[in-house]
């Protein structure tokens, strides 16, 4: 099985790969793993006036999993909160040709999506 | 497809039709060859690996009897022996070898063994699903940050060695904790076998297989975790 060429592209060339310091006003941390392969991922959101300006991550685990989540962070940046969690693991898959054994790494980004609007949402509501 | 499976009818003609021979159609008594016309019978794609080798549903289990039966099947079913049999023996010969050869090397390693015991009770209970260790994802993350500063960094440099032997030590850590993972593994493996052996069907017993399945599944999928950190720990400071 090859990868398609949109995930090796990501995979050589990663957007906005690296992390900003969790304790940052207006920044959300979601930290997932896959436990069928061991892959662990953070993705860090950065919101202004309830829009994502920045987005940034940190992948280990294969190739799909690291073009999974380096996709994710460019589509979050430009979007507000409430359009950032109607982003589905399915535009993923269809976006980057992934084949069926690397679908859960899409589930992976997705999942970490949401622990992150989550993580800005109860920081935004305990303040 | 599904609405044919569901169907009582069909599902008894599927029952009749295992239980006859594919040759003769004589009943079947024998386990996997006709009793009446000696010929060989496909293993039912519904039979699990344990029932397969005539195994009750334990995850402790004597790796000797284990390989014994193996050997027994693999002649029984091996290829060569049906050079010259009908193309529909040959079929069953090498579906049931490669079936065989799944089930014993699922069954011959214990971790392998409880994934699928889990894959096997999923429809049994709820839902077996993994809560996400969250220190062990930090410690990960943090353990991954040290590993590019030290592959970037000049190994001959001061820092380079500091690093190396904090690595080092690290590993060692994990590498305990591993075997620590195994041994509540083990221990897991024992609370499944004896209460599977009690065959109780209380709530209360219900309630404990819950609770074995779903430690064993942690621990499976933390166990999975660390070999990976420890595989690219060792990749890097080897």
């Amino acid at each position: 099985m090859a990868y398609s060429e949109k995930v090796v592209d990501h995979f050589n060339n990663p957007r906005n790969m690296g992390s900003f310091k969790k304790e940052e006003d207006g920044v959300g941390t979601g930290i997932v793993g896959a436990p069928e392969c061991g892959d662990v991922m953070k993705l860090q959101i950065k919101v202004e006036n309830d829009t994502i300006v920045d987005a940034k991550f940190k992948t280990f685990g294969c190739g799909s999993a690291i073009a999974s989540s380096s996709l994710a962070t460019e589509w979050l940046k430009g979007k507000t909160v409430e359009e950032a969690g109607k982003i589905k693991n399915t535009d993923i898959v269809q976006e980057l040709n992934l084949p069926p054994v690397k679908i859960h790494c899409s589930v992976l980004a997705e999942d970490a999506i949401k622990a992150a609007l989550a993580d800005y949402q109860k920081k935004a509501d305990s303040k | 497809m599904s609405g044919h499976i569901h169907n009582t009818d069909d599902r008894r003609e599927l029952q009749m039709a295992r239980s006859m021979c594919w040759h003769c159609q004589s009943e079947m008594a024998g386990e996997y060859f006709c009793d009446r016309c000696v010929k060989v019978q496909p293993v039912s794609k519904d039979l699990d690996y344990f029932t397969c080798f005539g195994l009750p549903r334990r995850l402790a289990l004597d790796p000797q009897t284990l390989e014994t039966k193996f050997y027994e099947l693999s002649r029984a079913f091996h290829p060569d022996f049906y050079q010259n049999k009908s193309d529909a023996e040959q079929t069953i010969s090498l579906g049931n070898s490669a079936m065989l050869n799944t089930a014993y090397r699922t069954l011959r390693d214990p971790i392998q063994r409880a994934e699928y015991l889990l894959d096997l009770e999923a429809g049994s209970v709820k839902d077996i699903r993994t809560t996400p260790p969250a220190d062990l994802f930090e410690e990960i993350l943090e353990l991954q940050d040290t590993l590019d500063e030290f592959r970037a960094s000049d190994r001959a440099s001061e820092s380079a060695s500091t690093l190396r032997t904090k690595l080092h030590a690290d590993r060692a850590t994990l590498e305990q904790r591993q075997r620590d993972m195994e041994a509540q593994l083990q221990q897991l493996f024992g609370r499944w076998d004896a209460l599977q052996n009690r065959g109780e069907t209380t709530e209360q017993a219900r309630a404990e297989r819950g609770r074995i399945l779903k430690d064993m599944r942690d621990i499976l999928s933390n166990r999975t975790y660390v070999k990976n950190i420890v595989n690219d720990l060792v990749a890097t400071i080897a």
